[in-house]
């Protein structure tokens, strides 16, 4: 009790201030100090899960965590604060450029930011299938707000098919959850179960029909609310639409939630006796992901939807890892991409407010405008294609080289060949930006403020690269 | 071979959701989705019957109340207030559609033939083949329509066909899982249904179809 | 003797049925528009009258017109006898489905013939429409009756409709099913409301009446009471159909089965009345949707069928 008491105090705080009469102003400060809040009281909940290598931390019947679910949880909750500290310089150059006029509307970004991360934290503590759908689900609606946010014809339109897509989706999921709760019923467990846990100490005994037709419902559900290849068609209208602190928390958060519980699933069937399944169709589908969105990152003609290929891509890339069964290489994948991508999202989002526009082809010579985010784009940029000094770098390399039979080494060679090609493909677009003459009117000053937490997130990407102090963190040689 | 109250409830909700197909009237559609939904609670309660359980009348009551009766009122509401009466049908006509429908409810029954039968029970065939034709009969109405509304149907037809199966596949959901996944789709509907006026709003019509600003290239 | 009591009823339902069904189609619709309507046997007295009168032939036709009425007629009379839509029956042969569908599309064939012999316009667009109707409502009718083959497992008429045959819910889903599907086919076959208005005055809506427009005095009397005998032939196979789905029906006596049989097919014929007053003539290209739902009723009952026969 104590636990749901910890865990869902402080949003409640937020929404509770951000439907007051509070002015914009105010919660602009209040709100990011809240989240940090959250992030420090978080840490201290989970910190015996994240100390032991073995045990797990159990709340209550249905919440426990252990330490790839603790480190997950504080990610999400570190790109959240981040993203909404970011959001106050983000919304006050809004209203310099007279839009974003109407307060009620930042109002309810805050509320739908609370509620969106809490419905995120709850999917890495809960031990049930059940439970675990449902926020995955509420993360679905509670973000829904977030993608409307600037309610225009364009937003309406990406949040409708958002909205459409992700619950059909999940609706698969679903099924999928209900399949590998029936083959429990089979003498398993008495009456069966939802706990992950125990579905993952009884795997030997569950159904095995059931278990793989639910896996493969589960990855398909799942994988529409990640952004795996063919279904990922909401994913780069919602990222583009959403504003850039949105688009942050999206692509650095969200995705990493719908990947955790596929992690989850897999883990499952893993123990199993068809461990086949699910060490070849993660990777064989992470491998054509990646493939696939490098493609659509050759030609693109928007700023974020760039960033938001280059996410399906790394998706790709996540899944491969959870297909090779290594959950420590998929929360250092994650965190080096979600630090990486949410810099760049929030840079972008800022370069889209000077520039006016999100069209490639009209954004021009960035470093001209401001060194700063120039620079600091830059890194993020490399971080995110995994150049060699930054984690991504680190963490592609040691998936890659942790194939082990022929399916997965010819996998690895198309993720390399899909590595290769998303690296030129964004370094031309990154160079166009950066170089070359501004061809528009700069209406909002680049101020440094605003490079602060980008710049943050580039070091901390920078650190996880050179010291492999995650890995280290997490027992991995 | 004998057929159970449940089954026959499920398989006449499959059926009805088959005809909903057929029809481009958005309230011929409501209609047959507030039948088909009845079924499913009837379902719900004699399965219980059978069982000797109390917990799944209390569901039952929720399902008929909510999802047969609340949902309906409130899209037969936003029908009147965004002046639609028939969808405009994509792809194929719908009595073609129905068509394929019921051909795919016939499929659904040699798809789901291979499904263990839940433990303790004799057969849950029917049921599994109920359930897949009603997720099949939601994505034939989702691919052959057009307006927004009638997706939402699509989806709703869908999430019945999921419940159906979790109903005849397992010995009963937990309670707390059964009721997140109603609260889930009740508040998804809602949600769904205020972007629908939205949409009226700014584009002046519902038309999923021409909703294709943010295409690529 | 009981054959030759049969026999004599049957005569008599064949004689006296057709007028009946018509008139009771032509009194409800009258009482529903607030008109007393003609008396029920009205057809009866019009046959007579068409009988009287002398007839009038274009010179453009040959042999063909006149032959086709006649050899309807026969057609229709061997199918009132080998169709079950009466219980009580005499001894009939073999009646096989697919040979009873295509009798009638003899009887079909006969009356396009004649239509397109007496060269005017109108019958031939008519009877192009007949065509064309005639070819979408097939498949529904052969699809429901060998539902009923399939699920009985016999391709014979006389074996599924006998009464020894056991009731389930399963198999009564399938005669509602099936007799649904009949009964709405044969408003298709006989060219009635939602299809073709049968009391329009205007040639070109019509489908049936067009076809007949040439044909006068005894061939008219001919042609319109071979109609009204199709017309009982179909509404008492659906009302068969019904009347199976009833679990204990067969149980009933004789007497009681007769009284039903003739009930069901005067009450589909008054629920006819009814849907000519209420419903509108469908748009001719909306009538192809309108066979397909029809359609769509057959397949769920084969589907049905083939299911169970499965499961056997």
């Amino acid at each position: 009790m104590n636990f749901l008491v910890a865990l869902t105090a402080i949003p409640l705080t937020s929404v509770v201030l951000s439907l007051t009469k509070l002015k914009v102003e105010q919660l602009r400060v209040v709100i990011p100090m809240l989240t940090w809040l959250q992030l420090v009281i978080l840490t201290f909940l989970s910190w015996p899960a994240l100390l032991s290598n073995t045990s797990v931390l159990t709340f209550s019947v249905d919440f426990s965590i252990d330490k790839i679910g603790a480190c997950f949880l504080l990610l999400t909750n570190f790109i959240a604060a981040s993203s909404i500290t970011h959001s106050a310089w983000f919304f006050a150059n809004e209203k310099l450029l007279g839009r974003g006029e109407e307060p009620q509307h930042e109002k309810l970004f805050y509320v739908a930011c609370a509620l969106f991360v809490t419905a995120m934290s709850f999917v890495f503590l809960t031990d049930n299938l059940g439970l675990l759908w449902v926020s995955i689900e509420a993360t679905t609606l509670f973000s829904a707000a977030l993608v409307y946010f600037s309610r225009d014809k364009h937003s309406l339109e990406a949040t409708w098919k958002y909205l459409i897509v992700c619950s059909v989706g999940i609706a698969f999921a679903l099924l999928g959850i209900i399949l590998i709760f029936a083959s429990s019923q089979h003498g398993a467990i008495p009456g069966g179960s939802m706990s992950i846990r125990l579905l993952v100490e009884h795997a030997k005994e569950l159904q095995p029909k059931l278990l793989q037709l639910g896996y493969i419902f589960c990855l398909l559900g799942f994988g529409t609310k990640a952004g795996v290849f063919p279904l990922h068609t909401w994913l780069p209208d919602a990222h583009s639409e959403a504003p850039a602190p949105a688009s942050a928390l999206l692509s650095g958060a969200l995705l990493n939630c719908a990947l955790f519980a596929i992690c989850q699933v897999t883990a499952i069937l893993k123990v199993s006796e068809h461990a086949l399944l699910a060490t070849s169709l993660p990777v064989i589908w992470g491998a054509l992901t990646a493939l696939a969105a490098s493609f659509f990152l050759i030609h693109q003609f928007g700023i974020k939807r760039l960033w938001a290929y280059s996410s399906v891509e790394n998706v790709g890339i996540m899944l491969f890892a959870i297909g090779l069964g290594s959950a420590p290489l998929f929360f250092f994948q994650a965190l080096n991409h979600s630090l990486a991508k949410v810099a760049l999202f929030l840079l972008s989002g800022n370069i889209i407010q000077s520039a006016g526009t999100k069209d490639l082809s009209h954004i021009r010579g960035i470093l001209q405008v401001s060194p700063s985010w120039g620079i600091t784009f830059a890194a993020a940029a490399a971080a995110v294609t995994g150049m060699p000094p930054f984690g991504g770098f680190v963490a592609e390399w040691m998936i890659l080289s942790q194939c082990e039979n022929l399916t997965q080494g010819i996998a690895a060679g198309v993720l390399l060949f899909a590595l290769a090609l998303s690296f030129i493909a964004v370094s031309l677009h990154v160079g166009r930006i950066l170089w070359g003459k501004p061809k528009h009117q700069t209406v909002v000053h680049p101020t440094f403020a605003s490079t602060i937490i980008p710049l943050l997130l580039c070091i901390f990407s920078l650190l996880a690269g050179i010291t492999c102090l995650p890995m280290f963190f997490l027992n991995q040689p | 071979m004998t057929i159970t109250a449940t089954e026959i409830c499920v398989l006449t909700a499959a059926l009805l959701a088959c005809l909903m197909v057929g029809s481009l009237h958005l309230r011929v559609n409501l209609w047959l989705y507030s039948l088909s939904t009845l079924c499913i609670a009837a379902a719900t309660a004699t399965s219980a019957l059978e069982h000797s359980e109390m917990g799944p009348i209390f569901i039952a009551i929720l399902i008929a109340l909510l999802k047969s009766v609340a949902i309906p009122k409130f899209f037969s509401w936003a029908i009147d207030k965004l002046h639609v009466q028939r969808d405009l049908g994509a792809m194929v006509t719908p009595p073609l559609a129905m068509h394929a429908a019921i051909l795919l409810f016939a499929l659904s029954f040699i798809l789901t033939k291979e499904i263990p039968s839940p433990a303790g029970s004799v057969n849950g065939w029917f049921g599994a083949a109920g359930g897949i034709s009603l997720v099949f009969t939601g994505l034939l109405l989702m691919l052959t329509r057009r307006l927004a509304i009638s997706q939402i149907f699509g989806f709703l037809v869908i999430e019945n066909g999921i419940y159906i199966f979790a109903l005849t596949q397992t010995n009963g959901m937990p309670l707390i899982v059964e009721m997140g996944v109603l609260l889930d789709v009740l508040v998804g509907v809602m949600v769904s249904g205020l972007l629908l006026f939205k949409i009226q709003k700014s584009f002046e019509h519902i038309d999923v179809a021409q909703l294709t600003q943010l295409k690529e290239y | 003797m009981t054959s030759l009591y049969h026999w004599i009823f049957f005569l008599l339902s064949v004689a006296l049925l057709p007028v009946l069904v018509l008139g009771t189609i032509r009194k409800t619709k009258a009482r529903l528009q607030n008109r007393i309507g003609p008396p029920l046997w009205q057809p009866f007295y019009d046959l007579v009258k068409l009988a009287h009168k002398g007839e009038t032939l274009s010179l453009t036709m040959c042999g063909v017109f006149r032959l086709s009425s006649i050899v309807v007629f026969a057609d229709i009379l061997v199918l009132a006898w080998l169709t079950p839509w009466l219980c009580f029956k005499p001894w009939a042969p073999e009646a096989n489905i697919f040979m009873l569908v295509y009798l009638f599309a003899l009887a079909r064939m006969f009356t396009l013939l004649g239509s397109l012999d007496s060269g005017s316009a109108f019958g031939a667009f008519s009877a192009s429409r007949e065509a064309t109707l005639g070819l979408l409502v097939e498949p529904a009718v052969l699809l429901a009756l060998v539902a009923l083959g399939i699920f009985f497992g016999s391709s014979d008429l006389r074996v599924i409709f006998s009464l020894s045959s056991v009731s389930t819910f399963v198999s009564s889903a399938i005669w509602i099913a099936a007799g649904l599907a009949i009964f709405f086919s044969s408003l298709v076959e006989l060219s009635r409301m939602p299809v073709d208005d049968p009391t329009t005055h205007l040639e070109l809506t019509m489908i049936h009446e067009a076809m007949i427009l040439e044909a006068s005095g005894r061939n008219l009397a001919l042609i319109e009471f071979a109609h009204a005998l199709k017309m009982c032939i179909l509404f008492g196979l659906a009302s068969q159909c019904f009347l199976r789905a009833i679990p204990q029906f067969s149980t009933f006596n004789i007497y009681a089965q007769a009284g039903l049989n003739i009930a069901g097919l005067l009450g589909l014929a008054m629920f006819v009345g009814l849907l000519e007053s209420l419903t509108v003539k469908l748009q001719w290209r909306k009538v192809p949707e309108f066979i397909a739902y029809i359609l769509s009723l057959s397949l769920i009952a084969s589907f049905t069928a083939i299911g169970i026969g499965a499961i056997k």
